[in-house]
C-alpha cells in the first residue's frame, strides 16, 4: 500500500543514502512531501529544481551582454552562455536548450552544447514529476509527440519547451493530466485514452 | 490579557464557548489554496482564519542581503483591516504584526534547511482574514503547511498552540475573551518529532507547575495538529472523486 510522507517522517529505520531525506540517529528522515510505496522506495511529491552539472536545462534569453548572454532557467540563479561558444547571435526572449556545464562555488551556472529553440510555446512543470512526463525509455513523451504531432523538449530544470505546428491545447491537457495523476498507476493507459478522444 | 471585566470565563468548569479546559478549537485546514504561490494554505481554527503562501527560493532582493551560505527567510504576518472587531488600522506593517513576523521566522528557520539554497530567500506570506485569539500560532500552522506543500525541505513539521489560564484554571487553546480578560496568555511551537520548543511566549505570569502542565497538554494537542496538517497534504493526492471534464 503506497502511503503519503510528510516532512519529519520515518522512511527506513536504517541509515540510507536517499535524495530529499536526512539521517539522525540511524533513521532516515523525510524532508519533503513524499510516496513511500509496497518495497520502501521513497518518491518525492514536490520538489525544488536544484542544479547540477551535465543536465540538460532549457532557458529564456533575458540579457544580451558583449561577453555572453544571461539566461532564466526558472531557478535563483541565471544561466550564462558565454558568446565564444555560440556561432549564431541570440536575442532577448530566444529559447534555448543548453547543458549545464560548470556549477561556481558562488552559484554562477555556465552553459554549453546551446542550441536555440524555434519560435514554440514554453510550459513550466513541476520538477518532481519529470520522470512520469518522459516514462520508461520516453514512451510516454513518444506517445504524446505522436498524438500532438510536434516536438517537445523537455528540459531537468522544469521548462518544456513545445513547437509551434503541434496541437498545443492538446499538449497542455496532457501535461495537466500528468501533473494531476502523476502520483497514480496506470498513467499512460489514461493518457492515450485522453489522446484517442481527438 | 491585563483588562478587567466581571464577564465569568470558566462556569462549572466548562468554558465561554463550552469547551473542556484541554479541548482546542476545530480546526480545518486545506492545502494549495493559490494557484500563483509555490505553496499555500488556508486553515480556519475556531473563528480565526489566515491564508498562508509560500514564494522562494528566488534571486534575493536587495542583493546585498543574500547569505553565500544559506537562503534567508522572510515571513510577513499581517491581518487584514477587516480581521477582527478592534481598530487594527491600516493595512501594513505594524508594531505589533512587525514583532509576530520576526519570532516566526525564528521558527521556520529552525526546520528549514536553508543550507541546500545559498545566496536566495524563501518568502512566507501569513494573512490574517479573521482573528480571534490566537493568530500567531494560526498563522504557524498554515505556514508549515503551505511550506510543505511547496516542497521546500525542511527536518521536521511543527505545531503551535496557546496556553494560559483563566480564573485559576490552566486552559488549552485560548479564545479571543480568555486571551483578554484571562490571567495569562502563553504561544507554544514545538516541532513535532522531537518537540523542540521553538517560540515560547509568555504573557501575565504562571508558576513552574503550570508552565509544565501546558506543556503537557500542548504536546497531546499537537499529536492532533498534526494529524489534520497531514490530512490536509494528503487530501492535494487523494483520489479526486469528480470526474474531470476535458
Amino acid at each position: 500500500m503506497k502511503k503519503i510522507v510528510i516532512p519529519g517522517d520515518i522512511i527506513t529505520s536504517t541509515e540510507m543514502n536517499i535524495p530529499n531525506t536526512y539521517n539522525e540517529n540511524g533513521v532516515t528522515y523525510a524532508t519533503t512531501i513524499g510516496m513511500v510505496d509496497e518495497t520502501g522506495r521513497y518518491v518525492p511529491l514536490r520538489t525544488i529544481y536544484a542544479p547540477r552539472s551535465e543536465d540538460i536545462v532549457i532557458g529564456i534569453v533575458v540579457g544580451v551582454r558583449s561577453a555572453g548572454y544571461s539566461v532564466d532557467l526558472g531557478i535563483s540563479n541565471y544561466g550564462f552562455i558565454p558568446s565564444r561558444f555560440l556561432k549564431r547571435k541570440l536575442s532577448l526572449g530566444d529559447f534555448v536548450v543548453a547543458n549545464i556545464r560548470t556549477i561556481a562555488d558562488n552559484g554562477d551556472i555556465d552553459l554549453g552544447d546551446v542550441r536555440k529553440l524555434p519560435d514554440g510555446k514554453m510550459v513550466e512543470f513541476p520538477t518532481a514529476k519529470i520522470a512520469r512526463l518522459i516514462g520508461r525509455q520516453s514512451s510516454m513523451l513518444n506517445l504524446i509527440k505522436e498524438a500532438i504531432g510536434g516536438d517537445v523538449v523537455v528540459g531537468n530544470n522544469g521548462y518544456i519547451w513545445v513547437s509551434e505546428e503541434s496541437n498545443i491545447p492538446l499538449f497542455m491537457k496532457a501535461v495537466d493530466l500528468v501533473i494531476e495523476r502523476a502520483h497514480t498507476s496506470g498513467l499512460t493507459d489514461q493518457i492515450s485514452e485522453l489522446l484517442k478522444k481527438r | 490579557m491585563g483588562e478587567h471585566s466581571d464577564k465569568k470565563l470558566i462556569i462549572d468548569g466548562k468554558r465561554v464557548d463550552g469547551r473542556k479546559p484541554d479541548e482546542s478549537r476545530p480546526m480545518r485546514i486545506q492545502a494549495g489554496v493559490l494557484k500563483n504561490a509555490r505553496g499555500s494554505a488556508l486553515i480556519e481554527w475556531g473563528l480565526n482564519k489566515v491564508i498562508a503562501g509560500v514564494y522562494g527560493p528566488r534571486e534575493c532582493i536587495p542583493k546585498h542581503g543574500a547569505n553565500p551560505h544559506k537562503a534567508i527567510i522572510k515571513v510577513k504576518y499581517a491581518m487584514t483591516p477587516f480581521a477582527s472587531k478592534e481598530e487594527h488600522g491600516r493595512a501594513g506593517p505594524s508594531r505589533r504584526s512587525s514583532e509576530i513576523s520576526k519570532v516566526i521566522r525564528g521558527v521556520f528557520e529552525q526546520v528549514i534547511e536553508v543550507e541546500r539554497y545559498p545566496k536566495t530567500q524563501i518568502d512566507i506570506h501569513l494573512e490574517v482574514l479573521q482573528a480571534h485569539g490566537g493568530t500567531r500560532v494560526t498563522a504557524i500552522n498554515a505556514g508549515i503547511v503551505a511550506l510543505a506543500e511547496a516542497g521546500i525541505p525542511m527536518k521536521d513539521m511543527v505545531f503551535a498552540i496557546a496556553g494560559g489560564k483563566a480564573e485559576g484554571n490552566i486552559i488549552l487553546d485560548l479564545s479571543k475573551d480568555e486571551d483578554n480578560f484571562g490571567q495569562s496568555d502563553t504561544a507554544i511551537c514545538m516541532s513535532h518529532r522531537n518537540k523542540d520548543i521553538l517560540l515560547l511566549q509568555m504573557d501575565g505570569l504562571l508558576t513552574k507547575d503550570e508552565i509544565s502542565k501546558i506543556f503537557e497538554m500542548s504536546e497531546k494537542a499537537g499529536e492532533e495538529i498534526h494529524e489534520k496538517q497531514k490530512q490536509a497534504l494528503s487530501d492535494i493526492y487523494g483520489e479526486k472523486e469528480q470526474k474531470v471534464e476535458w
